[in-house]
């Protein structure tokens, strides 16, 4: 009695200490925003007062404005893009053998394992002048799509591949004796119950491409209009314009806040997108 | 119009596995079949065939008059209820009836129509709003059932329907089956690998082992005629008692028991080897039995009163029968009988006696030998002598 009462209150300590170390970075910098610059705070400081004014210059200054625009343009459509791809792909790997499968699908996930990092240089030559269709695509949204695309669509494969094994072959052949064709079966069977499965994989795309930050000031940095949320941020960095830390917070806040608002509606999909991606039933 | 025929129909994997081998079969318009047979013996993959789920690596597949063998499985105009009966998960219980005829683009109120007439005569009625995960072992059965049935097909392929649900509830839904196919009397190809169900359930039964269609026939004649040792051993509960014995003329001599054998006996008058094969109801209670009948004594090592019949289990003084075929049959036998004694080497024998003899464990008991129903197997290939009912 007594041992399983401590160690259910020991599984909430640790839990509980857990939960803070995960919150405290992110109050201490939304409760720092909330200061004037006046207030010369520092470290972890409730806001005695609600003052908006660090987030109002952040804003105008960061040119958020336009950041969320591009940002917006570019994290829906990748997401929604590599979403569509990757569950035509996913569902190909997982569910069907064709000519070369287990020859493709290690080259695709190389697209996961590959630091993007060193893509970004020759991105940047090869935008100047696209190889055979000659388009300029440096400073458009199409420089910031098209590489984030083919990233997702490699994580998206592996994570759809990973879902559509999971489902009982039965269910699949099922519906072909019923007289479903290949893509009735995706639309009409499967897809249906791959609602979590897709909602935390685009959660998790438009998070990590609303965050994207080299390809961005790489790719697009000869062009104001073009500029994404994140780069808005780079904006205060360095010593010049580091002066006011309550901006810097408010606009650290700023850019994270669609994603937070995001995770939070679709939190209860998510972790059981996460479990349907992890354990097979 | 919705016969089967097998020509020839082999199957290996990928891997090697050769899981059907040459099986011809033909199943005449609105029959029972049943397929049984040991796990792995390739039953699944034979039904599967048929229904197109898997490639046929070689032979041809005929449903109706046309040949399927490399035709779409949803071109087949075949049903097929599954182990685990496959239910889509997100549909109701309406609209897992309906798909199929849905995606066949079957006019709404005709639709409608033909999944209330197949949910009334399943009892499925009340059900219909409902999800598959909401539904108990035997309901999701039936809905099953039902999504083949709407479909109003050629024939229905059905893999161990019956095998997730409880023991009674098996026994209802058996005979639920068997009434549904009198009524509707479409072509039926059961798999099971209970051999009680395949005896009750099959018009006829084809016996299956390693991938080879063993022996097809109703299932009196499997049990009264088998043409070879598997089938003997396989079929029938308690299974067939075997033990190495010798024919000189008309006597047959096993374990130092002699007995007469009568003149249309298999090998009456030969002389030869071969294995002796006796059903456990040919051995009675020599009260019960005619005077005429040979008798022995044996002491009962174990008495299982199963109510009705009582059976006595005792060892014989002769080696047990240990070839292939009756290792891969005992195998797959479901029921605990080999588990008793089972590590004697010596030949276990048992006798279904009226349950009302009283007989203890240890006790001599006088038995009579049914000798007008012995069998007798070649003990190298198996095949059964001298019964003129088998081809040979
Ligand atoms: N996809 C596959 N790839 C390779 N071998 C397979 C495959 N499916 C089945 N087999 C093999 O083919 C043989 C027949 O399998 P099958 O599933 O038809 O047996 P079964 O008679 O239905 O058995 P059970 O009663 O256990 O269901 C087995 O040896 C099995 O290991
Ligand atoms: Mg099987």
């Amino acid at each position: 009695m007594t041992a399983g009462r401590l160690e259910r209150l020991g599984s909430y300590g640790v839990l509980t200490l857990f939960s803070l170390l995960a919150i405290y970075p992110i109050l201490s910098i939304l409760f720092l925003a909330l200061h004037k610059k006046t207030d010369l705070v520092t470290g972890f400081a409730f806001p005695t007062h609600l003052d908006l004014s660090s987030f109002k210059a952040a804003w105008t200054e960061g040119r958020f404005g336009t950041g969320f625009l591009s940002s917006f343009i570019v994290a829906a459509t990748v997401t929604v893009v590599s979403a569509v791809l990757s569950i035509g792909t996913g569902y190909a790997f997982g569910t069907m053998r064709f000519l070369g499968d287990r020859i493709v699908f290690p080259i695709i996930l190389l697209g996961i394992i590959f630091p993007y990092e060193a893509t970004v240089i020759p991105l940047y030559y090869d935008f100047q002048d696209v190889p055979l269709i000659h388009l300029h695509l440096l400073n458009t949204y199409w420089a910031l799509i098209l590489p984030q695309i083919g990233q997702s669509v490699a994580f998206g494969t592996f994570w759809m591949r990973a879902f559509f094994r999971s489902t009982p072959r039965s269910l699949i052949e099922a519906a072909r004796i019923d007289g479903a064709t290949s893509f009735g079966v995706l639309w009409r069977v499967l897809l249906p119950q791959a609602r979590p499965a897709v909602l935390t994989m685009s959660v998790l795309v438009f998070t990590y491409t609303w965050n994207e930050f080299l390809l961005a000031l790489v790719l697009v940095s000869g062009s104001q209009s073009h500029q994404t949320a994140p780069l808005g941020l780079s904006f205060f960095a360095g010593a010049v314009r580091a002066g006011d830390p309550t901006k810097v917070a408010a606009a650290a806040v700023l850019v994270a806040a669609p994603i937070l608002v995001v995770y939070l509606f679709l939190q209860r999909h998510f972790v059981r997108g996460m479990l349907a991606g992890a354990i097979k039933e | 119009m919705g016969g089967i025929r097998l020509d020839g129909a082999t199957k290996v994997y990928p891997n090697g596995v050769t899981a059907v081998e040459a099986v011809s079969l033909e199943i005449p318009d609105g029959e029972f079949m049943v397929l049984v047979g040991p796990s792995g013996c390739g039953k699944s993959t034979l039904l599967r065939m048929i229904a197109g789920l898997e490639h046929v690596t070689e032979g041809r597949i005929f449903i109706g008059d046309e040949d399927v063998t490399s035709v779409q499985p949803r071109a087949r105009d075949i049903a097929m209820v599954f182990q685990n009966y496959a239910l889509y998960p997100q549909m109701t219980v309406e609209d897992n009836l309906g798909f199929g005829l849905k995606l066949r683009r079957v006019r709404k109120n005709e639709r409608e129509r033909r999944v209330t007439d197949v949910a009334r005569i399943l009892g499925l009625d009340t059900l219909m709003a409902r999800k598959p995960a909401a539904l108990s072992g035997g309901q999701r059965q039936r809905v099953a059932m039902g999504r083949a049935m709407v479909r109003e097909p050629k024939a229905f392929l059905m893999d161990e329907p019956l095998s997730n649900l409880d023991a009674k509830l098996r026994v209802t839904m058996r005979g639920e089956l068997a009434r549904l196919h009198d009524r509707l009397g479409v072509t039926t190809v059961y798999v099971t690998h209970d051999q009680v169900e395949a005896m009750t359930l099959g018009q006829r039964v084809a016996v299956l082992r390693d991938g080879v269609l063993q022996q097809c026939d109703t299932p009196q004649n499997l049990f009264h005629h088998p043409a070879n040792l598997f089938v003997a051993a396989f079929m029938g509960s308690p299974s067939m008692n075997l033990v190495d014995a010798a024919v000189e003329r008309d006597r047959v001599t096993f374990a130092g028991f002699s007995l007469p054998l009568p003149d249309d006996s298999p090998l009456a008058g030969e002389t030869r080897e071969a294995i002796l094969g006796i059903r456990p109801t040919d051995l009675r209670h020599s009260r019960e039995a005619s005077p005429e009948l040979p008798r022995i004594t044996v002491r009962a090592d174990v008495v299982e009163e199963l109510g009705g019949v009582s059976n006595l289990l005792f060892l014989l003084d002769a080696p047990r029968v240990v070839t292939d075929a009756t290792r891969a049959a005992a195998e797959a036998g479901s029921d605990d009988e080999g588990t008793l004694l089972a590590d004697d080497q010596r030949a276990r024998f048992c006798a279904s006696v009226d349950g009302r003899r009283n007989v203890d464990v240890g006790e001599e008991v006088e038995l009579a030998i049914d000798n007008t129903h012995l069998h007798f197997f070649d003990a190298d290939t198996g095949r059964v002598l001298g019964d003129s009912t088998i081809p040979a």
